[in-house]
């Protein structure tokens, strides 16, 4: 007779007690799940907002830029380095970023220009999914220009509608001119959708009559490299500029999304020390009720190891019976938030610290989805179950055999 | 009679219980030497120290001073370790409430000190098998020990007791909770078990039947010796 079989066998002796158990504990586990697989979901897409939308995994600045965003700090010898990242295989594309005045028919608003070779940024952005009304940039279109939505609803445009815009050249002259708006932005970020207008390149060089150079180059890593190793080999490539990682560049986001994860643990915690206590009640009540027991297996030769060993392997059975029904109830939800997912568009949306969410928030499911909620739960129930465990293993024979 | 008989020797063993503020002195410098092969009975008034010397002898319980010998093995010198293999390998107990227990069948309480043993699974089969066939338990192998009746769960414990061949068995008034007639077979077979195999057992009790088919019995008073006796033929 195994000492598992006998487990087994114990696990039934009170069935609606252990039925109560795993009931709570299965509840717990596919509750945990589905936050988990919720929580990873939202931060998988805040970085992938972060990174493919704005930032990049690298940015390549004038040193000046930082501290005096102008027109003037720009990096002269952008396409030299362009043409190096290209030699090195890395997804580059060169941004030129200018300030002004837009106004429409009957308002006018400060924006942000931004110029785009079309053709290139989609190597290292997909801003050109977030287009809600309208249409992307089209480098045969010079006059056509790309607005956040926030900015569309400020200024009363929308596609079709004429934009003005107004700023100072790098010459010093009067820059202004009129495009139309071709597409509205929603979803990239708040200051985009606040403020953002994007046209291409060459009307960007036009309008502000900057024939070279360009403020910003953005870069993406290759799938088998490292932010930081990618950062140093780029700034092996580009020593006279400043080169900064995405987490440089957003300090506060990265560090929120590297304690997110710490915050998921300590909710699981919180919930599964709720059951500990339910586990510990139950497992408590298993084991004194069953002392004399007990003392008769030490009398018979049952070591203490052997003992722990049975109880132990009571408390691991209903838990493990609990993390299959567990991950049976929970297979449906993580087909639906991977699938469907919450509509947040009705909820009025989500925003994080600048970076606009997807408005359906969907979970995701990977191995950590189910390993986090899982390797918490088997720690949280093993120090339930060591102390009546630990009881019974220790007490002596003639003390559990007299107990009343 | 050489020293090697000597299954039991019990030197001046005092235990002193607490019971709150009060102190219980149940054994008092008891003696006693129990060789190979006897079927010694305890007996004496309730309180006297009959259950208490047992428990002593079976290493569930240790002595306030005094030393306890199995086999010439100085339980107090043994780790918690080395005194579970002790019971497991050298002892048997048949308690007054039987105690068996009630998740496995009769069978799988009979056999489950060998399987602590480690002894081979057919090895044990037959072994239960002619133990069961000894005792009248055929066909009750499935039962749990709900389904079976206080003389056949007093028999499972002793084919548990004496299944892995130990030393002693230890039967603390085996006979009390059940009636005459189950009395009656279980002495026959704990006698016939005894006669045949030279199991060694040691019984406390009250019950006169006990008493007859005792071959040695030892009265014990207020936590001594107090006549020690054996019976011829």
């Amino acid at each position: 007779m195994s000492i598992l079989r006998m487990a087994w066998r114990n696990v039934w002796r009170n069935r609606r007690r252990s039925l109560v158990t795993v009931a709570a504990t299965t509840l717990a586990f596919t509750v945990m799940v589905l936050y988990s697989s919720l929580v990873q979901g939202y931060l998988v897409a805040m970085e992938r907002n972060l990174l493919d939308l704005e930032l990049g995994d690298v940015q390549v600045h004038d040193p000046r830029y930082q501290d005096d965003p102008s027109l003037y700090s720009s990096i002269a010898d952008a396409s030299e380095l362009l043409a190096r990242f290209d030699a090195k295989g890395y997804a580059a594309s060169a941004r030129l970023l200018g300030f002004g005045l837009g106004a429409g028919a009957d308002a006018s608003a400060g924006v942000q220009i931004q110029g785009i070779d079309v053709v290139r940024d989609r190597r290292v952005s997909r801003i050109y999914e977030r287009v809600k009304q309208g249409r992307w940039l089209d480098p045969g279109a010079p006059h056509e220009v790309v607005v956040g939505s926030q900015l569309a609803r400020t200024l009363v445009v929308k596609p079709g509608d004429e934009l003005i815009l107004l700023s100072q050249a790098a010459d010093g002259s009067t820059a202004n001119d009129i495009y139309t708006v071709r597409g509205v932005l929603q979803g990239v970020s708040e200051a985009v959708d606040r403020v953002g207008v994007f046209m291409t390149d060459a009307a960007f060089r036009r309008f502000f009559a900057f024939p070279e150079g360009a403020h910003e180059i953005i870069l993406r890593r290759p799938p088998d490299m490292d932010v930081d190793a990618f950062a140093a080999s780029v700034r092996e490539l580009a020593p006279n500029e400043r080169v900064q990682t995405w987490r440089e560049l957003a300090p506060t986001l990265a560090s929120l999304l590297d304690s997110a994860r710490s915050i998921m643990v300590v909710v699981f915690l919180i919930v599964y020390v709720a059951i500990g206590i339910l586990i510990l009640n139950a497992m408590l009540m298993a084991v004194f009720e069953r002392i004399r027991e007990f003392g008769v297996l030490k009398a018979i030769g049952y070591a203490p190891g052997q003992v722990l060993l049975v109880i132990l392997g009571e408390c691991a059975m209903q838990t493990l019976l609990a993390i299959v029904a567990g991950l049976l109830l929970a297979w449906p939800g993580l087909w639906y938030l991977t699938r469907v997912g919450i509509d947040m568009g009705k909820l009025g949306g989500m925003a994080m610290m600048g970076v606009v969410l997807d408005p359906i928030w969907r979970g995701v499911v990977n191995p950590s989805v189910f390993t986090m909620p899982l390797v918490t739960l088997v720690a949280i129930v093993g120090l339930a179950a060591a102390y009546p465990a630990a009881r019974a293993a220790w007490i002596s024979p003639i003390r559990a055999i007299q107990h009343r | 009679m050489s020293t090697s008989d000597v299954i039991v020797a019990v030197e001046g063993v005092t235990k002193i219980y607490q019971q709150g503020r009060v102190e219980v002195r149940a054994l008092r410098g008891l003696d006693l030497v129990v060789r190979a092969g006897e079927l010694t009975a305890l007996y004496g008034p309730s309180g006297s120290g009959k259950t208490t010397l047992l428990n002593l002898i079976g290493a569930l319980d240790h002595p306030t001073s005094g030393r306890v010998l199995i086999e010439g093995r100085h339980l107090g010198a043994l780790s918690r370790r080395e005194l579970s293999h002790l019971r497991r390998d050298r002892i048997g107990f048949v308690f007054q409430a039987y105690n068996l227990i009630p998740v496995l069948t009769a069978y799988e309480n009979a056999e489950t000190v060998m399987a602590l043993q480690g002894v081979e699974a057919g090895t044990r089969r037959r072994r239960v098998g002619e133990l069961f066939a000894e005792m009248g338990l055929e066909g009750m192998e499935d039962r749990r020990p709900d389904e079976l009746s206080g003389g056949q769960q007093q028999r499972v414990a002793i084919a548990r007791a004496i299944a892995a061949g130990p030393a002693v068995v230890l039967a603390d008034e085996p006979t009390a909770n059940v009636d005459s007639e189950t009395a009656e077979r279980l002495l026959d077979i704990m006698g016939k078990l005894n006669e045949d195999h030279g199991v060694t057992f040691i019984f406390s009790t009250h019950d006169p039947r006990v008493m007859e088919r005792a071959r040695r019995l030892v009265r014990i008073v207020d936590g001594r010796v107090d006549g020690d006796g054996t019976r011829e033929g």
